[in-house]
């Protein structure tokens, strides 16, 4: 940001003020708004004809959308990571990152609770969860944390906010209207004291503290809803390590790719620069290796012991029917960006934006891999059922639901970059009056 | 020359092998499957008689369940006021049927009945009739016991003249009840009545597990035979060992009880954990109306 310097407010304000959809803008986000259109249509098919519309059946009574689940869980731990821990750390480049990295976090925490609701046969019976529910049950501890964790992030993306708020009423002729009036009701009450600022400081520190450990609970208990099943895959201690890798690793390449496309699409090069891609590719590359080393972990120390049960579940992924999605997934979300990203060159916007999209698609095959091959694999045969239920596919409904959720989430993050400034302009402006003065 | 005749015979011989496997495997194809209809009767403990049909295709040395397959019961005649039920097979091509009472006079009115199962006409085919001969029959259970043994007597009679008379050679079988199955009751598997109709055994399993008052079901069965179908009669007799319901194993504090056996340390944990973030999560949100507050005293000033 050492480019801003020269800056005035004004010219940052202007350059961070929420912009209208152009031509480009409008084509995506009518895009997302028809494919989840599409998912809803699914779903309302699911809650007409039941789950039998699904290809779950007996065995895979977990597809895709607990795949699309975990995946939404791991990438919402961005906002703990770019947001608290960099916060906490002092990391004052990241700033133009915090508010991307916690709108990805809300969006996909939203739709993470959706999915789930949508894998139930009887949402009706959601309540009961709450009534009858056991304390005892991972499931519980589940939805406990998953609340928690919506609520964390809503405030903390909610207090960062509020000086910007101030900011875009007073620029009503800018904004226009109708979201002047959001503007209002959301954050006029904000009027920038010292008293003010004093509370609101406390407040974000303390959210950056609190939301670290909600948010490694929250992945450690979605990881527990398999490790405590014993079954081949998921039968694993170093399951909570695992998982929690994985998903700084997601959330690392989302925010890269959403830095990326957030850059180009609303001209933000002097804020988030080629060093922000730099830093951040270190990041990946880092995660990256850190979610190989607990892969290896997950798939060496079963195979070296080849228990009966694990052997097919292993011969399955390495060689078997899964063989080729699971390569894969090693491939694109691992192995490849680590080689990109390792190199200076490789760290440059656009290797760093390509070996995003590569973490975060591998990453979401990854999810899908950890739930369906295991179920597969029962530790008594499958015996006298359909050969149908020997596989998995999932249906279309069950595609469009989990593309619709997918479209859902990156429509939140769209509109809320419509409304709010994508990078926080009081924050920019205070360290750019910081770096003015250390100059 | 020679190399091209020996040539021609083999292919000669390999065309005359795949024809005639063709015609072999098109015989095959062509044979009907063939039905095949089981009636088995059942009289449990002298009152409820109840029947149960078995349907089966047989495709070459295959056989295979007929399901949804319908068939009419009939009683003695096949005639509408003789129909016993009418009944459809299912997945497994069994159907039940129970005797209704409105054919209790004529089914008391001889000792021998014919049961005629019709089974309705597949496609173009006709209907198929099969009977089954079942002579009246009743088993009864005795026991006798001495301070060192314990004896068991089962009598199969039939009916046959208006009275009640002894069947010779029929096996029987003596068990106890047991949740996997019956367990036979002495040293023999099965017993052959002799000309009273009767057989006795002795009862082995000592040091058997019963209920709480130390009770458990004596069982003697007639499987399959053919003229008098399946008896079977059961009493209870208190030559178990007394055994007590552990139930504190379900009213402990464990991870699997139900939500009321929660562990303390469990609820501790959890709740300690849910009211320290909430609790802060509370006071960050008093924090925002503090700084609401101080905007209108701000306004006020």
């Amino acid at each position: 940001m050492e480019n801003i310097a020269a800056l005035s407010n004004e010219q940052i304000t202007r350059d961070l003020l929420p912009q209208k959809f152009g031509r480009r803008g409008m084509i995506w986000t009518g895009s997302l708004i028809v494919l989840c259109l599409v998912g809803a249509y699914a779903y309302y098919r699911q809650l007409k004809y039941g789950l039998v519309v699904t290809n779950m059946r007996d065995y895979v009574s977990w597809g895709i959308y607990i795949s699309n689940f975990v995946f939404f869980v791991a990438i919402s731990l961005v906002g703990s990571l770019i947001t608290a821990i960099f916060r906490l750390a002092n990391v004052k480049w990241a700033t133009p990152l915090t508010r991307i990295a916690e709108i990805i976090a809300v969006s996909a925490i939203v739709f993470a609770s959706l999915i789930i609701i949508v894998d139930m046969g009887r949402p009706e019976r959601f309540m009961n969860l709450f009534i009858h529910g056991r304390i005892q049950s991972p499931i519980m501890w589940d939805v406990i944390v998953i609340g928690t964790y919506f609520f964390i992030s809503c405030l903390l993306l909610y207090f960062p906010l509020l000086p910007d708020l101030k900011i875009l009423i007073s620029v009503k002729e800018k904004t226009g209207k109708a979201l002047n009036k959001l503007y209002r009701f959301q954050g006029s009450f904000w009027k920038g004291t010292k008293a003010q600022f004093r509370i609101s400081d406390k407040a974000i520190n303390i959210l950056c503290i609190i939301i670290i450990p909600v948010a490694f609970c929250i992945h450690t208990v979605t990881s527990w809803l398999f490790a405590t099943t014993y079954r081949p895959g998921w039968d694993s201690t170093n399951f909570g390590a695992y998982f929690i890798s994985g998903a700084f690793l997601v959330g690392a390449g989302g925010v890269v790719v959403a830095m990326y496309v957030f850059r180009k699409a609303y001209h933000l090069d002097k804020y988030i620069t080629p060093k922000h891609f730099e830093k951040m590719g270190r990041i990946v590359v880092l995660l990256a290796l850190l979610y190989l080393y607990f892969n290896i972990n997950e798939y060496l120390v079963p195979a070296f012991k080849m228990k009966k049960p694990e052997e097919a579940h292993l011969a399955q992924l390495f060689t078997g029917e899964y063989a080729l999605l699971f390569w894969f997934a090693i491939m694109i979300g691992m192995i490849i960006p680590i080689i990109m990203l390792v190199f200076t060159k490789g760290r440059r916007p656009l290797p760093v934006f390509i070996a995003g999209v590569m973490v975060v698609i591998g990453a979401w095959f990854k999810r899908y891999l950890i739930v369906t091959p295991t179920l597969l694999h029962p530790f008594l045969p499958m015996q006298n059922v359909p050969e149908s239920y020997h596989h998995y596919f999932p249906s279309w409904e069950e595609w469009a639901i989990a593309i619709g959720s997918l479209s859902g989430a990156l429509l939140i993050i769209t509109l809320f970059a419509r409304i709010y400034p994508i990078i926080p302009i009081h924050e920019t402006i205070t360290e750019q009056h910081e770096e003015v003065e250390k100059k | 020359m020679k190399k091209l005749k020996k040539n021609k015979l083999v292919w000669l011989f390999l065309a005359l092998s795949v024809i005639s496997s063709n015609s072999l495997s098109g015989q095959e194809d062509s044979v009907a499957p063939k039905e095949i209809v089981k009636l088995h009767y059942f009289n449990h403990n002298n009152s409820l008689q109840y029947l149960l049909i078995e349907s089966q295709l047989k495709k070459g040395k295959k056989i295979e369940p007929q399901k949804n397959k319908g068939f009419n019961l009939f009683l003695d005649k096949v005639q509408p006021e003789n129909l016993i039920t009418r009944v459809y097979t299912d997945n497994s091509g069994k159907a039940k049927a129970v005797i209704p009472p409105q054919l209790k006079d004529l089914w008391d009115s001889a000792a021998q009945h014919t049961f005629l199962v019709v089974a309705e006409a597949a496609g173009k085919g006709e209907e198929t009739t099969s009977e089954f001969i079942i002579t009246k029959a009743k088993i009864s259970l005795d026991t006798s016991s001495t301070d060192e043994t314990k004896n068991i007597s089962v009598t199969v009679m039939k009916y046959d003249n208006n009275s009640w008379v002894p069947v010779k050679d029929v096996e029987v079988k003596i068990g106890i009840e047991r949740l996997g199955g019956v367990l036979p009751a002495g040293d023999e598997d099965s017993y052959t009545t002799d000309s009273t109709g009767a057989v006795t055994g002795e009862f082995k399993k000592i040091n058997l597990p019963g209920d709480e008052q130390g009770n458990f079901l004596l069982i003697a069965r007639v499987e399959d035979n053919d003229e008098l179908g399946n008896l079977m009669i059961d009493k209870k007799v208190p030559w178990g060992i007394t055994t007590k319901q552990d139930n504190t194993f379900f009213d402990q504090r464990t991870l699997w009880s139900t939500r009321f056996k929660t562990p303390l340390w469990l609820l501790f944990m959890a709740y300690s954990i849910v009211i320290g973030v909430w609790g802060t999560i509370i006071y960050l949100v008093i924090q925002l109306i503090k700084i609401k507050k101080l905007a209108s005293l701000s306004a006020e000033k």
